[in-house]
């Protein structure tokens, strides 16, 4: 789970903490976790300042926290990955990118959806070593553009629910990310799971993602869903700092689609991944692509 | 705080810092300094164990999170009658020049022959992205995961890529 669990900023020296850092040095102090002090079941602790929720791991482990001094370990409360009924699914914040690529619907309705979420896990830049580990919450509370559950979550319409100090509330998932690296979690609040309701789960969906490199971090990342009543709903992810979600009541064409989104007046993300004209021609593509496979 | 880890099917309890990760546990605490620490980001790979039968990277584990459950590491692959057909493999066709990254291309390498026995070259690839070797340009290591499987298999002959007596170490060397 992200640090800190706020809406704070992270830090992305990744490259200078995996090379730069003294390994001399480090060899005395055990690396970057150097402030951790204190690592206690997430069941029996009552958040204070320095608390850093602990799901997997793999972002918080992979460079310095210097302002995390205790752990609280949500695999205390032993959620169920993922759990369904006719309502809908539920996606523990625990569950694994494995765990949700390996789940398999007793509802055959939810049969897209589970196909648009193994394609979603896969999108996640990692070996299945980090699969293994990374966790659905925390690549949403780290909310890095290129976040594949974002994507996952915003297109099937989901909640994000989020328990704080004495009350809970959920949220719309496509609203939660608000910039890069940024969401709407509050200090101290844990986000616990995501609900996607049944209604969108059986859309017919599409996908494209794209990135410079084969197994490179996404790019553009484009998903989209058909409704059985023609409601479209179209995801744009990683080529903008936060999800652009496009909604229309019956399929549209390429062409208002891209004014759609066009009217929305995207912010392009600029960086090693693609630049920003790049980025948005091929999101403009995807999003033809996307379509016509919903047409189809 | 005190943990119980069972590492290579023997128990371990030692007292640790909290914030001690798995892969300084395993190398400092217990002294199995047969995997590597690397990047410590959970970038290069040369640090994976498996954690309850799954491959993990133990840079990104903490040792508090080991606590109560199974370790293995490379140092439990070989029996003392013999080495894993994935050393083995290892040795037959050159897949390490440092060694650095030997463990966790191991370790992973098992792992996708025990859940894969007859993985293509493509397979063999995508297992081990997120394995970072500088040395050997990948391609015997994976002529090494094919030959394993191979190998277990009951096989012999050809890794695809590897003419007959070509590759394999000290094959074509008799003793004088």
């Amino acid at each position: 789970m992200a640090a800190g669990g706020t809406g704070q900023v992270f830090p992305r020296n990744i490259v200078a903490a995996a090379w730069g850092h003294d390994h001399e040095r480090a060899g005395a102090d055990r690396v970057d976790l150097n402030t951790v002090t204190e690592f206690a079941p997430a069941t029996e602790a009552t958040w204070r300042d320095g608390d850093a929720w602990l799901g997997g791991g793999t972002f918080l482990f992979s460079q310095p926290q210097p302002g995390v001094t205790r752990l609280l370990d949500l695999a205390a409360f032993d959620w169920s990955p993922v759990t369904e009924d006719a309502d809908g699914v539920a996606i523990a914040a625990t569950c694994t990118f494995a765990e949700l690529a390996r789940w398999r619907p007793s509802h055959a309705a939810f049969a897209p959806f589970a196909a648009l979420a193994a394609r979603c896990c896969h999108a996640l830049l990692g070996s299945f070593k980090v699969h293994n580990v990374a966790t659905v919450g925390g690549n949403l509370c780290l909310s890095l553009p290129a976040g594949p559950v974002t994507a996952l979550a915003s297109t099937m319409d989901g909640v994000v629910l989020l328990r704080g100090r004495g009350e809970s509330r959920g949220m719309p998932a496509a609203d939660f990310v608000t910039g890069d690296g940024r969401n709407a979690l509050r200090p101290g609040e844990l986000l616990t799971r995501l609900w996607l309701p049944a209604a969108s789960l059986s859309a017919r969906t599409a996908f494209r993602q794209l990135s410079l490199s084969p197994a490179g971090r996404s790019a553009v990342l484009v998903a989209g869903r058909r409704d059985r009543f023609a409601d479209t709903v179209v995801t744009v992810t990683a080529s903008t700092p936060r999800p652009v979600c496009l909604r229309f009541p019956a399929p549209p064409t390429p062409a208002e689609a891209v004014a759609a989104l066009d009217a929305q007046r995207p912010e392009y993300l600029d960086d090693v991944h693609g630049n920003a004209a790049w980025r948005a021609a091929m999101t403009r593509r995807l999003i033809g692509e996307v379509l016509a496979e919903l047409a189809s | 705080m005190k943990i119980t880890v069972t590492v290579n099917a023997a128990d371990y309890t030692r007292d640790v810092e909290p914030r001690l990760l798995l892969i300084h546990f395993l190398r400092d605490d217990l002294g199995l300094t047969g995997s590597h620490w690397g990047c410590d980001t959970s970038n290069c790979g040369a640090c994976v164990v498996w954690l309850n039968e799954t491959p993990v990277k133990s840079c990104t584990v903490l040792a508090v999170m080991a606590d109560g459950q199974r370790v293995n590491t490379v140092e439990g692959l070989a029996t003392p009658a013999r080495l894993d057909p994935v050393q083995e493999a290892f040795a037959a066709c050159h897949g390490l020049q440092c060694g650095f990254c030997t463990p966790g291309m191991m370790m992973t390498a098992r792992w996708l022959l025990d859940n894969n026995p007859d993985p293509t070259e493509a397979e063999v690839r995508e297992a081990i992205s997120g394995q970072v070797c500088r040395c050997t340009g990948y391609e015997n290591i994976v002529k090494s995961v094919l030959w394993a499987a191979r190998r277990e298999s009951g096989g012999a002959g050809a890794v695809p890529g590897l003419r007959p007596g070509e590759g394999l170490t000290g094959e074509g060397l008799p003793r004088a």
